[in-house]
């Protein structure tokens, strides 16, 4: 930072601080109240995931996608599998890209109500901040339903999902929908119109389109600032170009129109996923009236039993639901060698037993050509990129994250310059940075 | 799909004008003060139901763990089990599958020889370090035997050690109670 | 009203004392409930419980015990001061802080007088003939305290929120005397006592009560008000998100004692609010029971505390509604908004009375 005259005096909004989201050091230069310059110092959350992904086989880097954007975990599963997909040419089953419509949008909308409602507590509206929580608790209950996890969700493999919805899982989705709208309109009258609100986030933290768009800035930031830039209408994937969406942009780019944008957007999710429910091709064929206890099926498999026993339901562990072998083609590509046999072909059948055995051994599994494939998705805070590399081998060679919260700090400072302190709260809340997707 | 030839898709969020009404803050405020007076109340007209032994709907979302149940789904990733079989002897037949698959490489197993011709193989000791475990399902997912589980439903496994976490076999099997140390190490660099 | 003996000085020092006694004694046992308030009123409005758990042989009594598990957790903290602040002022801060919003209860006007024993007893702990004045001076010098805290924190947040909390204080308390000029021209009086019995009038059986005959007034006292003592929305120098505030170095029972003051401020300025513009100890028609001297004076003392329960739930749910204001949209709101306003209402108070007069 430059020297500045002796006025001056630096602020130190350390690493640990009540209104820093995750770990991040910013260094102040401040005269009275007024900001002269600041520099952010990030990396306290690094956990080299790129790294990891280099070492670890294809599938296995998804449990460590969870933890990058940890608010919208299922955007980065759904991201990171189809880079490998794109690489490997496998092609997944059409309800599989819905499912992973309907959990990314989800994701995107736990992932503004995060936002907006740590903006308003950083603000000083604590309610408003625990009123938007006892929606997204809802909606974490229904992804703990469909995954097995809250946050760490670890729920799309290399050519398609886990495991299919549960039957009542759209009214659940539904219900907490519901809950949604009436706590945002809740937290919308506490704060949108509020003199209290509006003039501590109109006018402050301005972005404007150049600066936004020499950055690299994506996502509700660009959009706040005039740029329509949507990767979902840009460059369709999945099944968005059969959905219709209103992608809300703001004018002026301060901090009340990202505000006002991100409640736009999760609008617009709901929508997207009540459209996807409407759509989503049929699902399992009703389950065969037998179901054997996995172990059983297993012993019975392993002493050549086998006689009718891929006709039987495999009775296994319920993390396992929804992948059995009626329907599991409609939520995994039936790729031999990419994707593991569901249970019943694993117990039952030879050819399922070492199809399975080869897909998890080191060295074997999901080897896509050598090449290279960039997959950009819209994450809750602008376009989630991987770039996958592959050298022929059951593990990356190298992957690349394009983290939107890296692009979107490294324009804080622009913000930041001649602000008051107080707005610095403002802004940085509005920006949603997520260390676990800046620092990776 | 270009952003331009969509243009009726995009649109522009509407600021509320600030008119007189907002400008003077007290209006606003009376308003807000009468959603949170209205979520006051109705809680409080909960409460005495319930205090009074009414039926009423929840007065809160506050899940007051452990009295209440703990809120987990079908599909919950918990703690660990190994199965048995019908004699009492673990399923798993130390393929190590689980221990290749495990992404946070916290499973240990050392296979051996088993009795009964037919298994042919068997754990001999089988660890999983549920300090390091990420409890993203692989293992379960890896297994061919059915030989473990994540659907105990158990989501506090306490220890005041390293040591404490590392879950052994028939801990994981259920036929020994895993009694966590009551004190915290005393070595430094096994600090808890 | 008494047609008896005036007592003897030392009678009077001596009940004074008893009563400034029972006042403190009061405030300080209500700041100590309005925390368990303050958690349960939250909770409510957030949906959630609140603390429920602190029990004394199995019984939990909703939370109250909370209140002295937190006293006993703060009295058994370590006395911490900052090694590079100023200790011995470190440790002053908080007792100027508190003694002073603790001696401003002394000046409310609990009840009327009673006729008891031949004599007639004032249940205004201090009747001072400016009793208005000495809570106002009071809170000024509350000022010292914040500054004090903030100095000798030896940190640059601490400084930084203490410098806020002073000029914040310092503007309102112009902006206060601004407001309060109104309803003490129609009363006449700066006795408290006074004033609370000037307004038992009726006029066509409404009380004239200063709320009615002063709305904006009462209006621009509670947000002056609730800026001097750093209640929510106003409460940027203790806003924990955002600079912490003087009290950063602050732990234990001097934290503590802090967060007493903010409660007895509270109670304060609630007092002040019930005696001029709700009427003190006022209740409507109660003259007309002919009840006996002393249960009329205890229902009033009950009328007063009532009011004041009741104006302190209406701060607290501004606060848990409200965001923080920003540093100069504060002090903005101060001298740009409020004060005009009030010197407006000042205008049209004196043009309406000497009309109607």
């Amino acid at each position: 930072m430059k020297a500045h005259e002796s006025r001056s005096y630096m602020l130190n909004m350390g690493p640990a601080h009540p209104a820093m989201h995750g770990v991040i050091r910013l260094l102040l230069m401040l005269e009275g109240e007024h900001v002269l310059d600041a520099e952010a110092e990030i990396g306290y959350l690094h956990r080299a995931f790129e790294k990891h992904a280099e070492n670890d086989p294809w599938n296995n880097v998804v449990p460590w996608t969870d933890r990058l954007n940890y608010v919208s975990p299922l955007i980065n599963n759904s991201g990171y599998c189809m880079a490998v997909e794109k690489l490997a040419g496998i092609a997944i089953p059409e309800r599989a890209q819905y499912l992973r419509v309907i959990s990314s949008e989800v994701s995107r909308i736990t992932d503004h109500l995060t936002c907006v409602g740590a903006n308003a507590m950083e603000l000083g509206s604590f309610t408003a901040f625990l009123y938007l929580l006892q929606a997204r608790e809802e909606l974490y209950r229904c992804v703990d339903r469909l995954t097995g996890a809250r946050v760490t969700t670890s729920y799309t493999r290399v050519g398609g999902v886990k495991g299919d919805m549960p039957a009542d899982w759209p009214d659940m989705v539904r219900k907490a929908f519901e809950k949604v709208r009436s706590t945002v309109k809740d937290a919308d009258g506490l704060l949108t119109k509020n003199r209290i609100f509006v003039d501590r986030t109109r006018g402050t933290g301005v972005l404007s389109k150049e600066k936004a768009l020499a950055y690299g800035i994506t996502g509700p930031m660009l959009r706040s600032a005039g740029v329509p830039y949507d990767v979902r209408r840009a460059q369709p994937y999945l099944v968005y170009d059969r959905l219709d969406f209103e992608v809300p942009v703001g004018e002026t780019g301060d901090n009340y129109d990202r505000y006002l944008v991100r409640l736009a957007e999760i609008d617009q999710s709901m929508r997207i996923v009540e459209q996807c429910f409407a759509q989503i091709p049929a699902g399992p064929i009703q389950s065969p009236d037998q179901a054997l206890p996995g172990s059983k099926m297993s012993d019975l498999g392993k002493r050549g039993m086998t006689a009718d026993l891929l006709k039987a339901k495999a009775d296994v562990d319920p993390t396992l639901e929804g992948g059995a072998r009626c329907g599991r083609d409609s939520v995994m590509a039936p790729v031999p060698d990419a994707t593991l046999p569901p249970k019943e072909e694993t117990y039952g059948s030879i050819e399922g037993l070492m199809r399975h055995f080869e897909i998890i051994m080191w060295g074997r599994g999901i080897t896509p050509p050598a090449g290279e494939a960039y997959q950009a998705v819209e994450g809750g805070n602008g376009e989630l990129g991987f770039h996958v590399v592959s050298d022929g081998r059951d593990r990356a060679w190298r992957v690349r994250v394009r983290p939107p919260c890296f692009f979107n700090m490294a324009g804080l400072h622009e913000l930041l310059k001649g602000a008051l302190v107080a707005d610095i709260i403002a802004t940085f809340g509005s920006i949603n940075m997520i260390a676990g997707e800046l620092d990776r | 799909m270009n952003p331009v030839l969509d243009k009726h898709r995009v649109k522009t969020v509407v600021r509320p004008e600030m008119r007189f009404q907002e400008q003077v803050y007290l209006i606003e405020v009376w308003k807000g003060l009468l959603i949170t007076s209205r979520h006051f109340f109705v809680n409080l007209w909960r409460h005495c139901m319930k205090a009074l032994g009414q039926d009423a709907a929840a007065a809160s979302v506050t899940t007051q763990y452990p009295e209440d149940p703990q809120v987990t789904a079908h599909r919950s990733r918990t703690r660990h089990r190994l199965l048995k079989r019908e004699d009492g002897t673990p399923r798993c037949v130390a393929c190590m599958l689980c221990e290749t698959v495990c992404p946070a490489k916290c499973i240990y197993i050392k296979a051996e020889e088993s009795p009964d011709v037919m298994i042919e193989k068997r754990a001999k000791t089988f660890k999983i370090d549920l300090g390091m475990c990420v409890f993203c399902g692989y293992c379960v997912e890896a297994c061919p035997e059915d030989a473990i589980r994540m659907d105990t439903q158990y989501i506090q496994f306490p220890g005041s050690t390293r040591a404490d976490l590392i879950w052994d076999m028939p801990e994981l099997m259920g036929d020994r109670p895993k009694i966590p140390s009551l004190t915290p190490s005393k070595d430094p660099l096994s600090r808890p | 009203m008494s047609c008896c003996v005036t007592p003897p000085a030392w009678q009077g020092w001596l009940w004074s004392g008893a009563l400034i006694f029972a006042a403190v004694n009061f405030g300080l046992g209500v700041a100590a409930f309005l925390s368990w308030v303050e958690r349960k009123q939250s909770a409510l409005l957030q949906d959630r419980i609140g603390a429920n758990r602190a029990e004394i042989f199995g019984f939990r009594a909703l939370g109250l015990f909370h209140i002295f598990s937190d006293a006993i957790k703060m009295l058994t903290k370590e006395d911490f001061a900052p090694p590079a602040g100023l200790r011995p002022w470190h440790s002053l801060a908080p007792i100027v802080s508190m003694g002073c919003a603790a001696l401003c209860l002394a000046a409310l006007p609990f009840g009327d007088s009673v006729e008891f024993l031949g004599r007639s007893w004032s249940l205004t702990p201090l009747p001072l003939e400016y009793g208005v004045v000495f809570v106002l001076a009071l809170l000024s010098i509350g000022v010292h305290g914040v500054v004090m805290a903030g100095r000798s924190s030896g940190s640059n947040y601490g400084l930084l929120g203490g410098l806020r909390g002073a000029a914040q204080m310092i503007s309102y308390e112009v902006a206060m005397l601004a407001i309060l000029a109104a309803p003490l021209y129609i009363y006449g009086t700066l006795d408290l006592s006074e004033i609370a019995r000037w307004q038992a009038r009726t006029w066509h059986g409404i009380p004239m009560w200063g709320i009615f005959l002063q709305p904006l007034a009462f209006i621009l006292f509670m947000t002056a008000g609730a800026a001097e003592t750093k209640r929510a929305p106003f409460d940027l120098p203790e806003g924990e998100a955002e600079i912490v505030g003087y009290f950063v170095e602050y732990s234990g029972m001097k934290f503590g004692m802090f967060l007493t003051t903010d409660f007895i401020e509270s109670i304060v300025l609630a007092g002040m609010a019930t005696t001029l513009f709700l009427g003190g100890w006022h209740v409507p028609g109660l003259s007309a029971l002919g009840l006996p001297s002393l249960v009329a004076a205890l229902l009033g003392v009950g009328a007063f505390i009532l009011k004041v329960m009741t104006v302190l739930w209406v701060l607290m749910q501004v606060r848990w509604t409200l965001p923080r204001f920003r540093f100069d949209q504060l002090l903005d709101l101060g001298w740009k908004n409020i004060l005009p306003l009030a010197l407006a209402n000042l205008l049209v108070t004196v043009w309406a009375a000497a009309l109607l007069s």
